[in-house]
């Protein structure tokens, strides 16, 4: 990854390195190539270019660069359309869904008290059904500050809430990042009074207005944004608001039993049983004699199995923390879904990743060990599976026990580093045979910080 | 192109941070006074990758001091200046909404006119390919026949800058201007999300700018450079405090990786180290540098500026 700044000179393309682009500024131009106003171009994304070494006075050059900066320009400026067809329109109502419902129920009111006539005052809103539905619990957050009366499109798979009249609430972040790609039309500003003329709300307003509202840092929002680009799903995890109530019980994967202390060769009672008939006479005792002792060693691995004398932490027995122990912002925010992953938004499965936001700014050394553990531990046991998992051992130690994922965001450059509790302890080396298996580049610096790049 | 916005320019202070969403202000902001910030929004033009980014762009809370200190920005608290939205008067709204349509009624006009000259050029690609083909001669004449009046109106061989151009242009768009290429079929027009809120907001007064932002230690050296002529981004991808290119980071590689120390700071060996081996295996120096005088010394940050001296560090052994 270090040197995918520079172009790749001397390698063949045989090592084939894999460039990030969005990890440098790109050269605008290429989007000249696009064609955007077709509605049926799926554009591909232009490899990199050709950068100069440093600038120099020719006018080749400053007429390159100035190209350059005019197709961003061009890109930059394109305006958000909306088709009269796929438009969703959405109103910013502040008070979120609390104050909209208190105002539903007011024009309920009205409406049977006016049920003799049909009434037509209620142009703005969806039609209510005739067929009432009965009143069910709606779980709607109460930061949600965007609503949709007519939810249509793709977008509200994975977005937004409904309330009881099937209008979608949104969060401010999946509010802002449906206007930012110009797939919503939010309206502004909202009153009570039905007639009052409300304008589009530009994206500097929706900025304004949504972050900062309801625990959406920039930073948060930055990491939504950019993964939400790529496809993956999200939603809020329990740690989002930083005074929290310990609501979340952490799910019990497995349950723990095991002792806490694995000494020498513990291995249940029938493992003792045998060893007592290797090493019937007990002459090792770690505090007056040697480790191992007198006897018939017919096996390296039992000698072994003794010098192992050094207790270890297993991920697996250590108690769970509270979510309420962890600090912030070393606290996890996000749930996220792999594009792959089947999302329902009423069920939502295990998240596939478990993201906390940090920014450089504000945060600017390493988590001390005690936030770092209790962050690991809140997230819940993780241990590696699946056969190559089995196979490969440095493998077990990078996915490791437990895992979180730390956006690491730097003025709206993102950094993802993933963060897993490793159990060296359970992997007893002499047990296998010549030695460990696998993915000998896999094992360089196990135990710290892997990068691992979410693609 | 080489439009100038009304001086000083708005930074928007949004929870926090600095952000700027004039297209015009970014592209000018780079031009004239190397100031590149970090694009973070989403183009909507191809929304599904993070290549290519768009407006707004967010500012080191350095490069809006530099820029307050030059005089040619200042900050708004947006969050504030949003407030007036609810005392806007109804006609000034609906006026805002009459142009924005008159607006949206363009693009939608530009949108047909280059949806046709499409369907044209597809067509003539088609008999091209089978122009031996007798059969196709006739419907070879029909097709040139319907598009020579087609030619007539100026607006389908302009490209879609048209649009880009129009949006960006300064004064409010006039409808008359597009009544003469009205032979399209009228069309209901497109809904537009605007990018900025002035119009219809009116810039806030100079008494409502906020003071100017507070820095990190690390200053005085972003300034240095900056005044050097180099283009200064945030460093996160190679663990440094900035990266420094050379020229517009659009065509050139950066050359250093920039970490700040205090005067009088004692500085590991191994952070040298780290940052001289990492410097030279992505082709950058290390560059360390600080400023002489502290904030005691000096009655302002730009008088530290001048004090500031630089180390570039490269690793031999390799």
């Amino acid at each position: 990854m270090a040197d995918a700044d520079e172009d790749v000179v001397q390698t063949p393309p045989t090592g084939q390195v894999e460039v990030d682009l969005s990890d440098e500024t790109q050269d605008f131009r290429f989007l000249n190539h696009l064609n955007f106003i077709s509605d049926t171009a799926s554009p591909s994304i232009p490899k990199r270019g050709e950068k100069d070494f440093e600038p120099n006075p020719t006018e080749h050059q400053a007429d390159v660069l100035s190209a350059s900066r005019d197709a961003m320009h061009n890109a930059l400026s394109f305006p958000r359309l909306h088709r009269p067809k796929t438009q969703i329109i959405a109103y910013y109502a502040l008070g979120g869904y609390a104050a909209q419902a208190e105002l539903d129920a007011q024009q309920d009111a009205l409406q049977v008290k006016e049920n003799q006539k049909p009434s037509e005052s209620t142009q703005k809103k969806p039609p209510t059904d005739a067929s009432k539905p009965p009143p069910k619990p709606v779980n709607i957050s109460p930061d949600a500050c965007v609503l949709v009366p007519i939810p249509k499109g793709q977008y509200f798979k994975t977005m937004g809430q409904a309330d009881r009249k099937n209008r979608v609430w949104l969060l401010p972040e999946e509010a802002l990042y449906l206007l930012e790609r110009g797939s919503l039309d939010i309206r502004w500003p909202s009153t009570s009074d039905p007639d009052a003329v409300s304008i589009p709300m530009s994206l500097q307003a929706a900025y304004a207005c949504f972050v900062g509202h309801g625990g959406l840092t920039l930073e948060r929002f930055s990491v939504y944004t950019g993964l939400k680009r790529l496809g993956y799903s999200f939603l809020r995890a329990p740690g989002w608001s930083d005074e929290i109530e310990d609501t979340e019980e952490i799910a019990p994967a497995s349950e723990p039993s095991p002792p806490k202390f694995h000494g020498p060769g513990l291995a249940g009672i029938l493992g003792s049983l045998f060893k007592w008939i290797h090493d019937p006479r007990k002459t090792a005792s770690t505090a007056t004699g040697p480790i191992v002792g007198f006897g018939i060693h017919r096996h390296y691995m039992d000698v072994y199995r003794k010098l192992a004398i050094i207790p270890w932490y297993d991920p697996v027995t250590a108690p769970p923390s509270k979510l309420s122990d962890t600090t912030p912002p070393f606290r996890v925010v996000f749930h996220i879904y792999k594009p792959s992953t089947p999302f329902k938004k009423s069920a939502p499965p295990a998240p596939d990743f478990r993201v906390a936001v940090v920014s450089t700014r504000d945060q600017t050394t390493m988590p001390a060990l005690p936030q770092l553990g209790a962050l690991l531990e809140s997230t819940p046991l993780d241990p590696p599976h699946g056969e190559k998992m089995q196979r490969m051992m440095y493998m077990r130690l990078r996915h490791g026990y437990r895992n979180v994922v730390m956006a690491v965001v730097d003025q709206g450059v993102v950094s993802y580093l993933r963060i897993a509790d490793s159990a060296f302890g359970k992997e007893k080396l002499f047990e296998t045979k010549g030695g460990p298996q696998g993915n000998k580049r896999g094992g360089r610096g196990p135990g710290g910080p892997n990068r691992s790049k979410k693609r | 192109m080489a439009s100038q916005p009304d001086l000083p320019i708005p930074i928007s202070y949004v929870s926090g941070r600095y952000l700027l969403f004039s297209i015009d202000a970014v592209t000018y902001l780079r031009r004239e006074h190397n100031i590149c910030g970090v694009l973070i929004g989403t183009l909507p033009q191809i929304p599904q990758q993070n290549v290519f980014l768009g407006l707004p762009l967010e500012l080191m809370p350095e490069e809006a001091r530099l820029l307050v200190d030059k005089g040619v920005a200042c900050i708004v608290d947006e969050n504030k200046a949003h407030d007036s939205m609810n005392t806007l008067l109804e006609e000034d709204r609906r006026r805002y909404l009459h142009d924005l349509q008159a607006q949206g009624l363009h693009a939608s006009r530009l949108h047909a006119d280059r949806k046709e000259q499409q369907k044209e050029q597809a067509l003539k690609n088609r008999l091209n390919d089978k122009n031996a083909n007798p059969k196709a001669k006739a419907a070879a004449a029909a097709a040139v026949q319907a598009q020579t009046p087609e030619n007539v109106p100026s607006t389908p061989s302009k490209k879609d800058d048209a649009v880009v151009d129009l949006f960006a242009a300064e004064d409010p768009f006039t409808p008359s201007k597009d009544t003469a290429s009205a032979s399209t079929p009228s069309q209901d027009a497109m809904g537009i999300t605007p990018a900025t809120s002035y119009p219809p907001l009116s810039i806030p007064p100079s008494s409502s700018h906020l003071s100017a932002p507070a820095v990190p230690p690390s200053y005085p050296l972003f300034a240095h450079l900056h005044s050097r002529g180099y283009f200064l981004s945030p460093g996160l991808r190679f663990g440094c405090q900035y990266t420094a290119y050379p020229g517009d980071p659009l065509r050139f590689h950066s050359h250093f990786l920039v970490v700040s120390y205090d005067w009088d700071e004692n500085i590991d060996l191994m952070d040298l180290i780290v940052g001289g081996r990492l410097g030279t295996g992505v082709k950058k120096g290390f560059l360390i540098g600080g400023a002489k005088k502290t904030l005691d010394d000096v009655e302002s940050e730009a008088d530290r500026v001048d004090s500031v001296r630089t180390f570039s560090l490269e690793w031999a052994g390799m």
